[in-house]
């Protein structure tokens, strides 16, 4: 598969999808310690893929157009909605509260997937777009992150 | 900076889609009525003017309703626009559509002049096809190219349609008659609407159960070629005078490969937990399944096709088999989800100083217990309705049920938007 921000992107967003499908079943099953470590790597993969975006991708993107209000603040901001729903998913799990914990999930992966196809469909691809052959660089500096 | 403005670029008012979901379960119960009105009558004629205006009921009232709905809500997602004035035009829109189908059943149920219903229906249709139209011209990407062209097909519907409204309201013979009615119909069930669930289903389907992807190839080619069959079954039809079943049958093929595909990713699924728009997104494979099968069948074997049940059944299957289960799977993702996602949208807006507040999940929003009560009764509803073809007195007792499911379904989302209004309300 060619080395574009698209394809390595979105390849994260399927990793997290696996694991938070792995979490979700093991919660449905009241597998406490199992969903524990699950949601925890879960979390941290999507912190780090937010991270990225964040803090390497976005900026690079902004610099390059000129739009600090567009597209990646809409994204930035649905990062922010996520993460409150990380909050109280911890919650819901450090209390077993498998109800509560899978309304949660339902709603962060309505959220989360309408996300992913915003950035899939529409941003990643102009991001690779605008920095053309330079896209392999922006993925280096994320990768010596 | 205003982050909730940007949001709000992205996502119309909460206003915009609802109007035509709570719309659509009304138009369910008022067929539901009239199914019980017309009772085993049913089973003596498919062309009666009151099963036409039953059709209509579901196609125009329900189908299209809550389709015109989820296409200006999915706009943002998908082609990363909003229609232009969205309230007001989503407002006439619903209007028109809303009207004209009721004038349009009226008028085949009591005799009304069918001229208004043929403006005001239109009007919604043209209208909707241009905006929408206009928003999908400078995006890409397979479910764009689904949904233009079920849009095309949503123009041919329309517009047949009206050419068979003209000549019933003027009283005019065409040669062609039921050579365009079937024309129509097929256009309607296949192109429209078929079309563009194979379209949402590329993307949903992955996405909410977390399944494989559909195969690249497929998606690029299953819907255009799906259409070009479509255009040449049309040209034969007219041009033959007569139904060409070889090409019939390469239509329900394209859509057994859609359905196996689906049924196949949805056993690779990686979301094993329980979820009712997956219950219905099955029985809606089943259904269609089935409905393909009753066709080829039928196709192959005329006798068949010429039983009087025939055409019922099909109809059965199809449209409330298939369609309506997958179009109420579907409902119970969306409402739930913009209501959160409105709340929460309202919360984190700087500008105004909101009370923190807990805003409810999707599963306090919309319990799923209710949800899969509102299945199982319209589950019921259908077999008995299939039953009833056996024995026809059953269809009372199918109306009557089926009355039941659309009233759950109007009362769910009800309850969904009344516990809006008091978050809304404990926000401010």
């Amino acid at each position: 598969m060619e080395k574009t921000i698209t394809n390595i992107f979105s390849k994260e967003h399927t990793h997290c999808d696996e694991i938070f499908a792995r979490t979700e079943n093991s919660v449905v099953q009241k597998q406490w310690t199992t969903a524990d470590a699950e949601f925890n790597d879960f979390h941290t993969a999507m912190e780090k893929h937010f991270t990225a975006e964040e803090e390497i991708l976005f900026p690079a993107f902004e610099e390059r157009t000129g739009q600090t209000m567009g597209p990646t603040q809409v994204m930035r901001m649905e990062h922010q909605q996520m993460r409150q729903i990380f909050a109280q998913m911890q919650t819901s799990l450090a209390q077993r509260d498998n109800e509560q914990y899978l309304g949660l999930s339902e709603t962060l992966l309505m959220l989360m997937q309408q996300h992913n196809m915003k950035e899939e469909q529409m941003l990643y691809p102009m991001t690779d777009q605008v920095f053309g052959d330079e896209a392999t660089s922006i993925l280096e500096r994320i990768r010596a992150s | 900076m205003n982050t909730a403005n940007l949001a709000l670029q992205q996502t119309p008012p909460l206003s915009v889609p609802v109007r035509f979901f709570i719309t659509a379960p009304l138009f369910g119960i008022l067929a539901s009525l009239l199914l019980i009105y017309i009772g085993s009558d049913i089973f003596n004629s498919r062309w009666g003017l009151n099963t036409l205006a039953l059709t209509h009921l579901f196609t125009l009232g329900f189908v299209s309703m809550v389709m015109f709905g989820a296409i200006l809500q999915l706009l943002p997602v998908v082609a990363g626009t909003v229609i232009p004035k969205p309230v007001l035009t989503s407002t006439i829109i619903h209007f028109l559509l809303t009207v004209g189908s009721l004038s349009l059943t009226g008028g085949f149920i009591f005799g009304y002049d069918l001229r208004i219903a043929i403006v005001l229906l239109g009007l919604s249709f043209f209208g909707f096809i241009a905006i929408v139209g206009y928003c999908l011209i400078q995006v890409k990407g397979n479910i764009i190219v689904g949904m233009r062209l079920s849009l095309l097909a949503l123009l041919i519907t329309g517009g047949l349609g009206i050419i068979l409204a003209i000549r019933f309201a003027y009283g005019i013979t065409l040669p062609l008659a039921m050579i365009l009615v079937n024309i129509h119909l097929t256009w309607g069930l296949v192109g429209w609407v078929g079309l563009l669930i194979i379209a949402i289903a590329y993307q949903v389907v992955p996405m909410f159960q977390i399944t494989p992807q559909y195969n690249a190839k497929l998606m690029r080619w299953l819907i255009p070629t799906l259409f070009i069959i479509l255009l040449l079954w049309t040209l034969a039809y007219l041009w033959l005078g007569s139904n060409i079943g070889w090409i019939s049958i390469l239509i329900s093929l394209g859509l057994a490969t859609f359905v196996a595909k689906t049924l196949h990713l949805q056993i690779k699924r990686l979301r094993k937990i329980p979820d009712v728009t997956l219950d219905f997104w099955r029985v809606g494979a089943v259904g269609l399944l089935l409905s393909i099968i009753l066709w080829i069948a039928g196709t192959i074997w005329i006798k068949l096709a010429n039983q009087p049940f025939y055409p019922l059944l099909l109809f059965i299957l199809f449209i409330g088999g298939f369609v309506l289960m997958v179009i109420q799977g579907m409902l119970y993702k969306i409402i739930p989800f913009l209501v959160w996602l409105h709340l929460q949208n309202q919360q984190l807006n700087p500008l105004k100083t909101m009370n923190m507040v807990r805003i409810p999940h999707m599963k306090q929003i919309i319990p799923s217990k209710l949800a899969k009560r509102q299945f199982w009764v319209y589950l019921i509803a259908l077999s008995c309705t299939i039953l009833a073809l056996i024995f026809p007195n059953l269809i009372y007792l199918a109306g009557i049920i089926l009355l039941g499911s659309f009233i759950l379904l109007e009362y769910n989302m009800l309850k969904a938007l009344k516990l809006y209004r008091s978050v809304l309300i404990s926000l401010q």
